[in-house]
């Protein structure tokens, strides 16, 4: 089976270029809200040379990059688009693994046995999304999940990398030992100071010393090195159980209010707690992320006596957290996390005290009142009171509900000003209807 | 004033819009917006998203006088909403 990584090209920048002329062939840089501080979280092309990178300040963007076009992200678009091309890699074969937003594996079976029939049909793809997106894709071609991955990134924009196991080992093995995909710069650093300074370095690495130094995880990372990987690549359709579900948001401004700290989070349980229900988890593990002004991150977690998806038993083991471990410091990021996950079927209770039953009741209804009208139609009344100072929740964006005049007007060609009738719109995009 | 243009309005506009209903497909043809009708030259993007039951179906598009904007379309209410403006001026100038 040859296997395919398809990795979308400055996604989100791109994304914004093709659909508006006007940015193209300028530097774009897709962040939040670009009139408040926030991160950068996507660059294009243009913009990499001045050194803008994903994750960098907005601050520290504008100070490199003063000349870019900053556009405020829209998530929604990115996923919507995403699932489109998802679409698209279904029609060239049914083994599709969405491996993030912007990335997915393609699975090719009888009808790619070399990898040149394999590439060629990459290059199909490639055609295929510029003519239907107007955008560039890198692809990376292999005879596993690694070798696709790895060769994905060799050559981009608009790459094609098509490498079998010699050819891996000849693009591969001279390069830096961080270019290994899950050598991160901690592992990369504790290798060179055993010698290991590039990827053919740890494929001729004794395996006592990989053992005895990483453990495990010592032999497969040499087996990577060597181009072999083994991972069965899982179609989306027949996807894997989540490990966690979690969400988190970097706060409009530095916040030391605990009651603001504490409506945002009650907001994030909320939506944890409403995703595990409608993917049918419970959960047993909360873990808190606390970022401060200074980059300072913390994560603490607490185990649950029994499984949950309800917000009202997510909600105080956070806040306890939050009380326990937060010195006082502004804080930058909250974020909330259930792991330990299982399917809500098999760790039911078996019986229901009278009270549970009714508060379930009132949770289902709840729910299917958000299926039907969308995740702002019903929210706890703790998130709304500190709403306007925090701000960034999404539940989902507003849209207008203004009655509007609806004149008979069948030309457009004689419109009447009608003055003050944009609406702004704010911040908060959680904004109840 | 922090240096980089903040290219686009976000906006939530109700606009009238003339459009196509063709083979299953919506197209904007173009729309009143602050008193004046923009031609739509080409749809250079098309999305959805889910609200609740409803898809609202979002789309990119170039005018004729090379601005740029996104509309979406509620089936809802069968209304559109103009979400994002790019015209080179500011909502004063006219």
């Amino acid at each position: 089976m040859m296997i395919l990584l398809v990795d979308m090209d400055a996604f989100f920048a791109s994304v914004e270029q093709a659909h508006h002329p006007h940015l193209r062939g300028k530097p774009v840089i897709v962040c939040g809200d670009p009139g408040r501080r926030g991160v950068v979280t996507a660059a294009s092309y243009e913009a990499r040379p001045s050194g803008v990178r994903a994750g960098m300040r907005l601050q520290e963007a504008r100070r490199l990059c003063p000349d870019a076009e900053y556009v405020e992200g829209d998530p929604a678009k990115y996923v919507g688009l995403s699932l489109q091309l998802l679409d698209l890699y279904t029609r060239y074969s049914p083994d599709v693994e969405p491996f993030s937003v912007d990335e997915a594996f393609v699975g090719l079976g009888p009808e790619a046995p070399t990898l040149e029939r394999a590439a060629e049909i990459a290059r199909a793809i490639q055609r295929e999304i510029d003519l239907r997106f107007g955008l560039g894709a890198s692809i990376g071609v292999g005879p596993n999940k690694l070798v696709a991955k790895m060769a994905s990134g060799v050559e981009k924009p608009r790459g094609l990398t098509a490498l079998d196991p010699e050819g891996f080992r000849d693009v591969f093995w001279p390069r830096d030992i961080q270019t290994m995909w899950g050598v991160g710069p901690k592992l990369a650093e504790r290798m060179r100071s055993l010698g290991i300074k590039t990827v053919g370095d740890l494929a001729r690495a004794p395996l006592p010393l990989l053992k005895s130094e990483f453990g495990i995880i010592g032999p497969q990372l040499r087996e990577c090195a060597w181009g072999e990987d083994d991972t069965p690549l899982v179609p989306y359709h027949r996807g894997l159980d989540a490990k966690s579900m979690g969400h988190e948001v970097t706060l409009a401004e530095d916040c030391d209010d605990r009651a603001s700290l504490e409506g945002t989070l009650l907001r994030l349980s909320d939506q944890v707690a409403r995703r595990m229900r409608g993917e049918g988890y419970v959960g047993r593990t909360v873990t808190l992320k606390l970022r401060d002004h200074r980059f300072v991150t913390v994560l603490r977690q607490r185990v649950l006596p029994d499984f949950t998806a309800e917000a009202e038993r997510i909600y105080p083991v956070a806040r306890t957290l939050l009380n326990a471990n937060w010195n006082g410091a502004a804080v930058r990021l909250l974020g909330v996390s259930v792991s330990e996950l299982a399917r809500s079927g098999e760790a039911k209770q078996s019986e229901l005290f009278a009270s549970e039953d009714r508060s379930q009741r009132l949770r289902e209804a709840l729910d299917r009142v958000r299926d039907r009208l969308g995740e702002a139609s019903v929210v706890p009344l703790g998130t709304l009171v500190h709403r306007r100072r925090l701000s960034h929740v999404p539940f989902g964006m507003p849209q207008a509900r203004t009655p509007v005049s609806r004149k008979p007007d069948a030309s457009l060609g004689a419109p009447a000003a009608r003055p003050g009738r944009s609406a702004r719109r704010g911040r908060d995009s959680g904004d109840p209807p | 004033m922090v240096p980089g243009n903040n290219v686009f309005e976000s906006l939530s506009d109700p606009i009238d819009v003339i459009g196509a209903f063709l083979e299953g497909r919506i197209q904007p043809l173009r729309f009143r917006w602050q008193g004046r009708v923009v031609r739509v030259r080409k749809v250079t993007g098309q999305w959805s998203r889910r609200e609740g039951q409803t898809v609202l179906r979002y789309f990119a598009v170039e005018s004729a006088a090379g601005e740029s904007y996104e509309l979406c379309y509620d089936p809802r209410s069968a209304s559109w909403i103009l979400s994002r403006a790019w015209t080179g001026r500011s909502r004063g100038q006219g």
